[in-house]
């Protein structure tokens, strides 16, 4: 009744803000869908078109239709690129993932004392600046004096060409991003193992279990969403890694291309050698990978899941 | 009396690990800091533990006077602040419409929200920067604030924090005769200012740490910001010798303040990472 009588009065009284009701939120979200037409849709769209031709960004573009995949598929190149690139991502799967869920199970321990000083220590990575951080390791990694070597001069030894060498360099870029991507993940499985009900726990522990079977048996059944989702997240970025690298070696790609991430070469094709038709091609490749990627990410958010 | 030793050995090996593996994690940050009170030489002299010779802020001075580093500070706090303070308006704008109202197309348009993170920003990096070359953004302020103003991320954010705010406080506003802009001024962003404090953060330190962008389309040593201008210190030194020491000084310039801003804030930056985390 009261209700009743209270949405006839609101209609009554304001037939023009009811007319605002209906279209304050259109106005409030626009800003998105303009900034997104035209910086990021429109862009897009350009970039798959370019992909079908040759441009140097003076001359008229001429149409070569997909040439430039072919082209691209064919060179070393961004086969070398394409292949550090996955050597990052499996890397930081098979080693980050792990060491941030034993991190978290670690941090996560209650008989552990000062725990938040720990876990602030361990999650300073992720807000550092990464050109800062990488200039240190540049440092370290230095053949003749870097702290890195300290050991091997020490011992006699002959010191690592970290920057030098074409495989090092990768073990120098992979030690770079478990520094930094460590802490991070663990804030995710961290969250995740607040979730784990306690008694779990105790009943195993009743039951006898060890530490580790409690590990295996309880924490990675019951984090299994987040394991896919982090290594969903580990994977996203892998793929775009761009910064540490270009650094790192100075914005070259390593000796003889050795460290080069598909970023890098987009980068270097499109900005610095100015062929943009194939650069597109190259951001396009990245995106049909990214897509897929992001789809089993979505799927994982429950997006496509019908709200209830 | 066994078991108890056992479990006490335990939390020591507990301690050890997390200790050790804690202080390695900050090591090279102490070691930029250390280092930006030493020479070049000192730097790459063994042990590095061993003192400078003599302390002294020479590396912080020949920064701030020999080089342009206070514009690259200046420029990065400015294009910082600005992207801030944009995206904290219209994000919990638009998240406030997809959280409290019905309008046709909602689905739709959410969608295409979500659907919009899934455009890597390296597609579009070459067509976006011949789209800023065209319409002379190239070195211009411009190019580093508009195209970011609105990031699909924080909407979302926004949405999932004002999903909490009952609904009832809106229509008690309504009846009151507030208008839709007011209610979401004056009722939703007071009881938001968590999720906002969170989004700023995040956007904050995403533009100040921004390498690849800038990169591209600043040209010039009185509009670069400071990750680029400290990439590019290597190639700009005059003297025959690389300036480790002031590199080092940059380094900590550009990233102490902002652990010091993440040890305060922490809370609010972790909620931020893991909204999306703990949901599923």
């Amino acid at each position: 009744m009261v209700q009743a009588a209270m949405t006839r009065g609101r209609e009554a009284r304001d037939s023009g803000g009811f007319q605002q009701h209906k279209l304050a939120p259109y106005a409030f979200i626009s800003p998105f869908y303009v900034l997104f037409g035209f910086f990021f849709l429109a862009p897009s769209l350009i970039a798959l078109v370019l992909s079908l031709f040759r441009w140097d960004g003076i001359n008229d573009p001429r149409f070569v239709l997909a040439r430039n995949y072919g082209r691209l598929l064919s060179d070393k190149v961004f086969a070398q690129a394409a292949t550090n690139t996955a050597i990052y991502a499996i890397a930081s799967l098979l080693i980050v993932l792990p060491l941030a869920l034993v991190l978290a199970v670690l941090l996560n321990a209650k008989s552990l004392r000062f725990s938040n000083v720990w876990r602030a220590m361990y999650f300073t990575p992720v807000v550092t600046s990464t050109v800062a951080i990488t200039l240190v390791f540049q440092i370290l990694y230095n053949q003749d004096t870097g702290l890195l070597n300290a050991p091997l001069i020490y011992l006699g030894l002959e010191p690592i060409y970290w920057l030098g060498d074409r495989s090092w360099i990768k073990v120098a870029i992979i030690i770079l991003i478990v520094w930094r991507s460590t802490g991070l993940l663990s804030i995710y499985f961290l969250a995740g193992l607040q979730s784990i009900p306690e008694e779990l726990y105790e009943a195993a522990s009743i039951d006898g279990a060890s530490v580790l079977q409690k590990f295996f048996r309880i924490t990675i059944p019951m984090l299994r969403p987040i394991i896919l989702f982090v290594s969903i997240i580990v994977l996203l970025s892998s793929i775009q890694i761009f910064d540490e690298i270009h650094i790192l070696t100075h914005g070259t790609g390593g000796p003889a291309n050795a460290s080069m991430s598909v970023v890098q070469y987009l980068y270097e094709r499109g900005y610095s050698r100015l062929r943009l038709g194939f650069a597109s091609a190259v951001g396009t490749v990245l995106f049909a990978t990214v897509f897929i990627l992001s789809l089993l990410q979505l799927q994982w958010y429950g997006v496509f899941r019908k709200e209830d | 009396m066994d078991e108890r030793f056992g479990r006490r050995l335990g939390v020591i090996a507990l301690h050890v690990v997390v200790i050790s593996g804690a202080l390695l994690t900050v090591a090279p940050i102490a070691f930029m800091i250390y280092s930006s009170f030493k020479t070049t030489t000192e730097i790459f002299t063994l042990p590095p533990w061993l003192p400078p010779a003599e302390w002294s802020f020479k590396n912080y001075e020949t920064l701030l006077t020999s080089w342009h580093f206070p514009y690259w500070y200046a420029n990065s706090i400015i294009y910082a602040a600005v992207v801030t303070i944009f995206v904290l308006f219209f994000c919990s704008l638009a998240g406030f419409a997809f959280a409290k109202y019905y309008f046709r197309g909602k689905n739709l348009l959410f969608i295409i929200l979500i659907g919009s993170t899934m455009i890597p920003f390296q597609l579009i990096l070459i067509p976006l920067f011949i789209l800023m070359s065209r319409i002379d953004w190239v070195n211009h302020p411009a190019s580093m604030i508009i195209p970011w103003m609105a990031p699909a991320f924080g909407i979302f954010l926004m949405r999932q924090y004002i999903q909490a705010v009952p609904s009832e406080l809106m229509e008690s506003a309504r009846i009151d005769g507030a208008s839709e802009f007011r209610i979401y001024a004056q009722v939703i962003v007071p009881l938001v200012r968590p999720g906002l404090t969170t989004l700023a953060i995040l956007t904050f330190l995403g533009s100040w740490n921004s390498f690849i962008w800038p990169l591209m389309v600043l040209r010039g040593n009185e509009v670069i910001t400071l990750p680029v201008g400290i990439a590019t210190m290597r190639s700009q030194a005059t003297a025959s010798q690389i300036p480790y020491g002031e590199m080092m000084a940059a380094a900590t310039l550009v990233s102490v303040p902002v652990i010091v801003l993440f040890l305060m804030l922490q809370r609010y930056f972790i909620s931020g990472l893991t909204i999306g985390a703990v949901k599923g």
